[in-house]
C-alpha cells in the first residue's frame, strides 16, 4: 500500500482540533483549542494564516467561501474564506456548540450543542432556524444527508438519531453508543459520516467498529472492522468518491476501508500514537489530513484511489465538477496576483492558454517557462509539494502541476519522476520577503532589517561591533528587497517596477571621501537576484543569468554569464561562491551547481560548476564562508557541509543541526561558521525555520560533529575528533598558500592534538589486539610519533608490530630526507642557474611554491625545515656529489654545471636507501657544531630504533624461553587434573 | 545588613550579555571573563553587565526566569501555598530592580515583569509578617522558615529582633518574679 505518511507538525496548542480542506483542495484548514483557525497552503507551509475566532474553537466547516466555526462563546460564527473577515453570528446556544456541519450544497448548517439541542440554520438567512429536540445529553456530532432530507446526530446519551429535517421529528434512533455525561468524558467523539453522492449508507463509529446503516430502511447492513484497531474509533470520513471510508481512533490508528468490499485498503499509525480527532479528505481523494488532541497536523499522501481502473461515471462527473471549481479559483487567484504585479499580466494570460492546449507530457518545457518568471511563484521557498501536486498553484508555477488527482480522466497519465519547482534565489541569512518585518541579512558583520508596514518602509543597519560603524536607519524609498553587509559597505538592491529599472545601491561608509553612496541602474528587463560584498568589490547576479562585478567604489568590472539562474552567492576576501540551478530537479530534489572563483590579482576558477550535494528532497538554506574562508552551506534538512580542500574539493557534512533540535518543527537558523574555535553560530527558532525580528533573537553555538559511524564508542569518538581536527585545519594551508598570515601556534597545537589522538587510537587498537589496524594508524602519524609507537609496541611485547613499525619509521625518515633533498636541490638550482638558463616564469612559480612545500604539508615538522633553509648544513648529497663529480664529468665532459647536478641527482637517487642514509650521516658528522639539534635527535631516534630492534630480538628470544617454561607448566597442570 | 549590601551581593550573579565590541579574555580575581565577540552572547556578572550597558557597549539578555509566563506561574504557586515556595532566583528582587532600572529596553514586557515581581514580593512579605505574628502570639521559642531570600530576611530582621527584645523587656517588667525563667529564649 504505497501511501506516504508525512511527518506531523505543530498546528495548535494542546487540545481538541478539527481539520478540513477547502472546496478546491488548495488549503488545509484547521482549528484548535487556542481559538485560532489556521489556513495552510500545504503541510510544509511555515507561515500559515491565522484567524482568531474566539477563546477556543471546537469544530469548523467550510464550504463556498464561508467558514463556520463552533467556539467557546456559545455561538456559531461565520467568517469569509480565505480573507477571514467576520461575517456575523449564525446561531447561539446556551452552552458551547460541539460540532458544525454543512449540507452538500452549502446552503444550510447543522450545529449540535452541549445543551442537548441540534439546530439547522439557513446560511443565507440565519433567522430561519429549525431546532431538533430529543437528545438527553450533549450532542457529539451531526451530519447531513447529502440529499438534504435527513440529519443524523450522535449524543452522549448513547443514541444515534435520524431526524427528518423539515418536520423536525425523529425518524429512528439506535442506542448503540456508550453513555457519558459530557463530550469531554465521552469515550469517542463519534463523528458520523453519510456516504456522499448516493447517500445510501450512514457510517457510525461504534467502539472498535464502524456500523453501516442503510438509508430509508434504517437497518444495520454491515460492519467494518480491523484487527489492528485496539481503541475506540473517534472519527470517520467518506472519501469524496463515496467508496472509501477512513477512520481515526483514540490510539492513533488510521484505517481506510473500501465500503463495498469491506476490505481494509490502507492502514497507518499516528507517529506518536495520539488520539486522532479530526479527519478530512482532499477533494481529489488522494490525500487525507488528520489532527490529534495534541494540536498537531498530519497528512497521508498518495492514497490509493477507489479502484481507479473501474471508476464509475458518477465519479468522473464529480471530477469534472471539481475541475471547474478549481478553474474558477484560479481565475480569482490570478486576479489577485495580478494586482500585486501588474507587469506579469500578459505572462499569466499566456500561461493560461498553455494550460488549455498543452499536454502534460511537455511539462518540462512549461516548467522552464515557469522558472523564468518565478518571482510570481510561491511566496516562500517551501516547496508546496504535497499540496501543489493536486491543488493548482496560484500562477505560472501551476503549470508544473502533475497530471494526477481530479484531472486524471482528461489527460494521459505520466508516471515518471515529477519535476521539482526550482527554489527561488535568496540572500544568505535573510527571512522571506513577504514578511513586513524581516531580516534582509544577518551575517558576521551585522544585521540589516527591513520594515515594510503601513507607517514605514525603512531599512535598519546595525553592526555587531559598533567600532565598525554606528547603526543606520535608511528610508527605503526604492523598495529594496536584497541586502548585504560587509566591514566596508552596505549593498542594497530592488527589483524593477513598471517605470523604474532594477537598481543597485551601495553605501560605502568606509570611503574616505565625502561621497559615500552610489547607485547603478541595471539594463531594462534585468533584475538583481542575488548580491554579495567581498573585500573591495561587490557582485550582483541578475535575472539575465549574468554576474556583474563592481569595485566597492562603483567602478564596473568584469561581467560574465552563469550557466543557470542564480540561487545564492557568498563572498570572503577575494573568493566568490555562486550557486545556481544546473537543471531541473526531480522528485523533490534540486539540481544545483556551484562555482568558486578566486578574484583579486590571481584570478581563477577553483570549482568549475560541479553539482552541489544536498540532502534528499532538500533545498539550499544558507550559503557562506567560515570566518577562515572555507566555503560552507546548509540545506533545509539542517545539514551543514564544508569544502574539503585536501580531498579534491569535496563537501564534507560537519554538523546536522536538526539532531540538536528539541521539537520536530524547531530549526536552527545558521548565521556564521567558525573553524577556530569550532563554532556554528545559529539562532534557535521554535516551531519555525527562521526567527522573528522581535524580540531580538540571541545567537547560540553548536559544536561540529562529523557523522561517522558508532560515535558512542571510544573508537568512533576519537576517529571523529581526529578527522574533524584534520578537516578544520585545512584552512591553514589554504590561508598560507593565498598569502595570509597564519597562526602558527594554533596550527602546531592542532597537529599536536591530532598526533595525540592517533597515539590514543593506536593504544586502543593495541589493547584490542588489532595490530593491522595499529599499522594503518601509524601510517597517519608523523615520524617522531611513530618512534613513540614503536616504543609502546615493544613495551607491550608486540614484537611483530614493533618491527613493522620500525620499518615504517625508517621509511618515513627517508621520505623526510628526500623532501629535504629535493628542496635543497631546488635551492641549489636557483643558486647555480644564471638568469639565461632559468626556466620560464610560469614553471618557476610552482617551484617557488614548492620550496614552501613543507609548510603546506602538515605532517612534516616545520621548525626542522625552517632551520635547514636558514643554516643549510652540508648534506649527504652534496658530499656524495663532491666525491663523484669527477667520475660524472669523465662520463660526459661537456656538461654544464646545472646538468652535472641533475645527472648527479639521478644517480644519487638510484643508490639504495641505506647508502643514502650513510651519506647523510657522514654529512652530519662533517657539519659538526652547526648541525641542527633536531636532526641529531632524529639520528638518535633512528639509533634508538636500532636498539629497540636489537632489544626486540632479545625479547623474542626471551619470549621463546618463557613460552617453553609455561608450556611445560601448563602440561604439568593438565596432567595433574 | 543594609539593603544596599544585599544588592551588592546580588551583583555577583551571572547574566548573559551580547557585547557590541571585541575584547580578549580579561583576567580578574573573581575569575576570567570573556572573550567578548560582537554579537555573541557571553556570561558576565551583573555589575559588569550594568556597567557595559550604561556605556552602551552591550545588550543584556534577561535571565530565564524573568519571563511573564514563568513569573505568573510562580505567583500562582506562591498564592496557593501557605509556606514559602522556592523563589525564581535567590536575588530575584534585587536583580529585577537592577535590570529593569538600567536595561528595561532589553527586557520584553518590562512593566508586566515589574508588577509580577512586586506581587510575588508582596505575597511573600505578607506571609512573613503572618508567620512572625503567629510566632509572637503563640510565644514560640523557635520557628523554621525555608526558601527565604537574603533580602526578605533583612527587611524584617532588625524590626523583629528589636520588637522581640522590647517585648521581652516589657514582659519581664510585668512579671518581675518569674521573668528570667519563663521568658522566651531568644
Amino acid at each position: 500500500m504505497p501511501c506516504e505518511r508525512k511527518p506531523m507538525r505543530y498546528g495548535h496548542s494542546e487540545g481538541h482540533t478539527d481539520v478540513t480542506f477547502d472546496d478546491a483542495g488548495k488549503f488545509i484548514v484547521t482549528c484548535g483549542s487556542d481559538g485560532d483557525v489556521r489556513i495552510w497552503e500545504s503541510l510544509d507551509d511555515d507561515d500559515p494564516r491565522s484567524i482568531n475566532v474566539g477563546e477556543k474553537a471546537y469544530s469548523l466547516a467550510l464550504k463556498k467561501r464561508k467558514l463556520v466555526t463552533a467556539g467557546s462563546n456559545n455561538t456559531v460564527q461565520i467568517h469569509t474564506f480565505p480573507e477571514g473577515d467576520p461575517d456575523g453570528i449564525l446561531t447561539r446556544f446556551t452552552t458551547h456548540a460541539t460540532h458544525v456541519a454543512f449540507n452538500h450544497s452549502g446552503s444550510r448548517v447543522a450545529a449540535g450543542s452541549s445543551d442537548f439541542m441540534v439546530k439547522v440554520v439557513e446560511v443565507a438567512d440565519s433567522s430561519q432556524q429549525k431546532t431538533l429536540r430529543g437528545h438527553d445529553a450533549p450532542v457529539l456530532s451531526v451530519t447531513f444527508d447529502p440529499k438534504d432530507e435527513f440529519l443524523a446526530s450522535a449524543s452522549c446519551d448513547g443514541s444515534v438519531v435520524i431526524w427528518k429535517i423539515d418536520e423536525q421529528t425523529k425518524v429512528t434512533s439506535w442506542p448503540v453508543l456508550q453513555k457519558s455525561n459530557d463530550v469531554s468524558t465521552a469515550k469517542s467523539l463519534c463523528r458520523l459520516g453519510w456516504q456522499p453522492k448516493t447517500a445510501k449508507l450512514l457510517a457510525v463509529p461504534v467502539g472498535l467498529k464502524v456500523h453501516l446503516y442503510e438509508r430509508d430502511s434504517w437497518e444495520h447492513v454491515s460492519t467494518l472492522s480491523d484487527d489492528m484497531m485496539t481503541q475506540p474509533i473517534n472519527v470517520v470520513a467518506w472519501s469524496p468518491c463515496g467508496q472509501l471510508l477512513a477512520a481515526g481512533s483514540v490510539g492513533g490508528f488510521l484505517t481506510v476501508w473500501n465500503a463495498e468490499s469491506k476490505l481494509c485498503v490502507e492502514r497507518q499509525k499516528h507517529e506518536k500514537g495520539y488520539t486522532v480527532c479530526g479527519l478530512a479528505w482532499h477533494p481529489s481523494g488522494r490525500q487525507l489530513a488528520y489532527t490529534d488532541t495534541q494540536g498537531s497536523l498530519g497528512l497521508l499522501d498518495d492514497l490509493p484511489t477507489a479502484s481507479s481502473a473501474t471508476k464509475t461515471p458518477k465519479v468522473a462527473a464529480n471530477d469534472y465538477d471539481d475541475l471547474f471549481d478549481e478553474d474558477d479559483d484560479r481565475a480569482m487567484d490570478e486576479g489577485l496576483s495580478d494586482t500585486h504585479s501588474p507587469a506579469k499580466r500578459p505572462v499569466a494570460g499566456g500561461d493560461d492558454d498553455d494550460d488549455d492546449d498543452l499536454m502534460p507530457a511537455t511539462g518540462r518545457v512549461k516548467n522552464r517557462s515557469s522558472f523564468l518568471d518565478d518571482e510570481n511563484s510561491l511566496d516562500t521557498v517551501s516547496l508546496a509539494l504535497g499540496q501543489g501536486k493536486y491543488g493548482d498553484d496560484d500562477d505560472a508555477g501551476s503549470t508544473v502541476a502533475p497530471p494526477t488527482g481530479p484531472s486524471l480522466p482528461l489527460r494521459p497519465a505520466y508516471e515518471g519522476p515529477l519535476p521539482t519547482l526550482p527554489q527561488k534565489p535568496f540572500q544568505p541569512g535573510s527571512t522571506p520577503a513577504h514578511l513586513t518585518h524581516r531580516f534582509m541579512t544577518w551575517n558576521s558583520v551585522g544585521v540589516v532589517r527591513g520594515y515594510n508596514d503601513d507607517q514605514d518602509n525603512a531599512v535598519d543597519v546595525e553592526f555587531h561591533d559598533t567600532a565598525v560603524h554606528h547603526a543606520m536607519h535608511l528610508t527605503n524609498a526604492l523598495g529594496h528587497t536584497l541586502a548585504d553587509l560587509s566591514q566596508e559597505a552596505v549593498l542594497l538592491a530592488c527589483p524593477a517596477t513598471d517605470e523604474l529599472a532594477s537598481k543597485l545601491q551601495c553605501l560605502h561608509f568606509s570611503s574616505w571621501d565625502a561621497n559615500k553612496e552610489w547607485i547603478v541602474d541595471l539594463p531594462a528587463g534585468e533584475d538583481v537576484r542575488a548580491l554579495v560584498l567581498g573585500q573591495g568589490w561587490a557582485a550582483a547576479a541578475t535575472s539575465a543569468r549574468t554576474l556583474r562585478l563592481f569595485t566597492v567604489g562603483g567602478v564596473q568590472k568584469e561581467i560574465f554569464s552563469l550557466p543557470g539562474h542564480v540561487v545564492s552567492m557568498a563572498a570572503h576576501g577575494e573568493q566568490l561562491l555562486v550557486v545556481y540551478h544546473r537543471g531541473t530537479g526531480f522528485d523533490g530534489d534540486q539540481a544545483l551547481g556551484v562555482q568558486l572563483l578566486q578574484l583579486g590579482r590571481r584570478k581563477r576558477q577553483v570549482i568549475h560548476g560541479e553539482p552541489l550535494p544536498l540532502s534528499c528532497k532538500a533545498h539550499l538554506a544558507w550559503l557562506g564562508f567560515t570566518a577562515e574562508g572555507t566555503p560552507c552551506y546548509v540545506d533545509s534538512e539542517g545539514v551543514v557541509r564544508m569544502l574539503n580542500r585536501s580531498l579534491g574539493n569535496t563537501w564534507t557534512p560537519v554538523c546536522n543541526t536538526r539532531e540538536t533540535c528539541k521539537g520536530k518543527s524547531d530549526h536552527f537558523w545558521v548565521v556564521a561558521v567558525h573553524e577556530n574555535p569550532q563554532q556554528l553560530r545559529c539562532i534557535p527558532c521554535k516551531g519555525s525555520r527562521y526567527p522573528p525580528t522581535l524580540p531580538r533573537p540571541a545567537v547560540a553555538i553548536l559544536p561540529f560533529k562529523l557523522p561517522l559511524c558508532q560515535t558512542t564508542t571510544e573508537k568512533g569518538q576519537m576517529e571523529e575528533q581526529y578527522w574533524r581536527s584534520t578537516l578544520l585545519q585545512n584552512h591553514y594551508s589554504f590561508l598560507s598558500s593565498s598569502g595570509y598570515e597564519i597562526d602558527d601556534e594554533g596550527q602546531n597545537q592542532n597537529q599536536k592534538e591530532q598526533q595525540e589522538l592517533l597515539m590514543k587510537m593506536f593504544a586502543l587498537s593495541c589493547k584490542l589486539e588489532r595490530e593491522f589496524r595499529c599499522m594503518e594508524l601509524a601510517e597517519l602519524m608523523t615520524q617522531s610519533v611513530v618512534t613513540l609507537a614503536v616504543r609502546y609496541a615493544s613495551r607491550s611485547r608486540r614484537m611483530n608490530l614493533a618491527q613493522r613499525l620500525n620499518e615504517l619509521a625508517m621509511e618515513k625518515a627517508n621520505q623526510l630526507q628526500e623532501e629535504q633533498e629535493q628542496e635543497e636541490e631546488e635551492v641549489q638550482e636557483e643558486e647555480h642557474h644564471t638568469p639565461r638558463s632559468r626556466r620560464p616564469a610560469p614553471l618557476g612559480g610552482p617551484s617557488g611554491k614548492q620550496s614552501k612545500g613543507p609548510v603546506l604539508k602538515p605532517l612534516a615538522p616545520k621548525p626542522k625545515t625552517k632551520v635547514s633553509l636558514i643554516q643549510r648544513p652540508w648534506t649527504g648529497f652534496q658530499l656524495w656529489l663532491e666525491e663523484n663529480r669527477k667520475s660524472i664529468l669523465a662520463d660526459s665532459p661537456d656538461l654544464q654545471e646545472t646538468d652535472v647536478i641533475k645527472a648527479a641527482m639521478g644517480s644519487f637517487r638510484s643508490l639504495s636507501a641505506e647508502d643514502r642514509l650513510s651519506w647523510t650521516e657522514r654529512a652530519k658528522g662533517q657539519s659538526g657544531e652547526a648541525a641542527d639539534l633536531k636532526k641529531r635527535k632524529r639520528v638518535e631516534e633512528a639509533g634508538e630504533g636500532d636498539e629497540s630492534r636489537v632489544k626486540a630480538d632479545e625479547n623474542i628470544a626471551k619470549k621463546k624461553k618463557s613460552l617453553d617454561t609455561t608450556a611445560k607448566l601448563s602440561a604439568f597442570a593438565f596432567n595433574k587434573n | 545588613m543594609d539593603p544596599t549590601e544585599v544588592e551588592f551581593l546580588a551583583e555577583k550573579e551571572i547574566v548573559k550579555i551580547i557585547p557590541n565590541f571585541s575584547l580578549d579574555k580579561i583576567y580578574l580575581i573573581g575569575g576570567d571573563l570573556g572573550p567578548f565577540n560582537p554579537g555573541l552572547p557571553v556570561q558576565v556578572p551583573v555589575w559588569l553587565a550594568l556597567n557595559l550597558k550604561q556605556r552602551q557597549k552591550c545588550r543584556i539578555l534577561p535571565p530565564q526566569w524573568m519571563d511573564v509566563d514563568k513569573l505568573e506561574e510562580v505567583r500562582e504557586m506562591e498564592r496557593k501555598e501557605d509556606s514559602f515556595t522556592p523563589p525564581p532566583s535567590p536575588y530575584y528582587m534585587e536583580l529585577t530592580k537592577l535590570l529593569l532600572n538600567h536595561a528595561s529596553d532589553n527586557i520584553p514586557k518590562a512593566d508586566e515583569i515589574r508588577t509580577l515581581v512586586k506581587d510575588i514580593w508582596d505575597t511573600r512579605i505578607a506571609k512573613l509578617r503572618l508567620s512572625a505574628d503567629s510566632f509572637i502570639s503563640q510565644q514560640e521559642a523557635h520557628a523554621k522558615l525555608d526558601n527565604l531570600t537574603l533580602m526578605e530576611i533583612n527587611t524584617t530582621r532588625s524590626f523583629l529582633l528589636g520588637s522581640l527584645n522590647c517585648m521581652f523587656k516589657l514582659r519581664s517588667n510585668m512579671q518581675p518574679g518569674t521573668s528570667t525563667g519563663k521568658g522566651p529564649d531568644y
